[in-house]
């Protein structure tokens, strides 16, 4: 991972701007019934190991910023929608799904999970800048082996 | 950062089966492209890219996986964007010139 934050520092011009986008697993996936904005009826976690891998990269995102390679310009969250006629088909989806857990919190009894269903997580995004300051640069190609 | 912590500028994300809509994800950077030239990595089927290539000088999208890269072209010819390329690569070791994107975007990358 730092490798790619080395790369992408690397093809920037100076004072280039690297965007860092990526599901946030530190908050829960919300269901929400009946609508986008409708009431939250459960929640879903992020499995175990895709958690220690976003831990990584939050951890390489340090780094490069600890390095002075970058400063961080400023950073978001988005929170993206993903719809589901009904139950069966939220489940389907979270059966072979790569981040989420495999099973909604359900907080909400059965009868007030009104399909359709809608799946809100939160997208983090972060904005850096390069850093200019060419003694900077210099020290890190010192550095590289 | 911590679960608690502050996460900044809070925008709504849009509605989208896999991934937001490009033109509510780029909006949330408030990047103006105009005139620059942008690198998404792991760009896949290029859905960022096309996004961002109605501003930006130029685009090119970069991943390792062909098929994606041959829907991403196909979707550019059928929109008529000609400012996007695309390139088979690993954000690790990119084939790519020093200093020449203004703008590097990995989404969903790291």
């Amino acid at each position: 991972m730092v490798d790619a934050l080395q790369e992408a520092h690397r093809i920037l011009v100076d004072r280039g701007v690297f965007v860092d986008a990526r599901p946030d697993s530190r908050v829960s996936a919300r269901v929400r019934a009946k609508s986008a904005r409708g009431t939250v009826i459960g929640t879903i976690g992020t499995q175990r190991l895709t958690k220690m891998d976003d831990t990584l990269s939050d951890r390489a995102v340090r780094d490069v910023l600890r390095r002075k390679l970058f400063h961080s310009r400023r950073r978001g969250r988005l929170w993206h929608a993903i719809p589901f006629e009904d139950i069966d088909e939220l489940n389907d989806y979270l059966t072979d799904h790569l981040r989420f857990s495999r099973r909604v919190k359900w907080r909400a009894p059965a009868a007030r999970r009104t399909p359709p269903l809608f799946v809100e997580r939160a997208v983090r995004f972060e904005i850096l800048e390069k850093r200019s300051d060419e003694r900077f640069t210099r020290e890190e190609r010192h550095r590289q082996p | 950062m911590n679960a608690t912590a502050s996460p900044g500028r809070v925008v709504p994300g849009g509605l989208g089966y896999l991934r937001p809509p490009a033109e509510i994800e780029l909006g949330a950077y408030g990047l103006n492209l105009r005139g620059l030239r942008v690198a998404d990595i792991g760009a896949g089927e290029g859905r960022l890219a096309l996004g961002a290539a109605r501003d930006a000088a130029s685009v090119l999208a970069v991943d390792p996986d062909r098929g994606a890269l041959a829907r991403g072209r196909a979707a550019a010819r059928r929109q008529g964007v000609s400012n996007v390329k695309f390139s088979e690569g690993a954000a690790q070791s990119l084939r790519l010139p020093d200093a020449s994107f203004d703008v590097v975007i990995f989404s969903w990358t790291l």
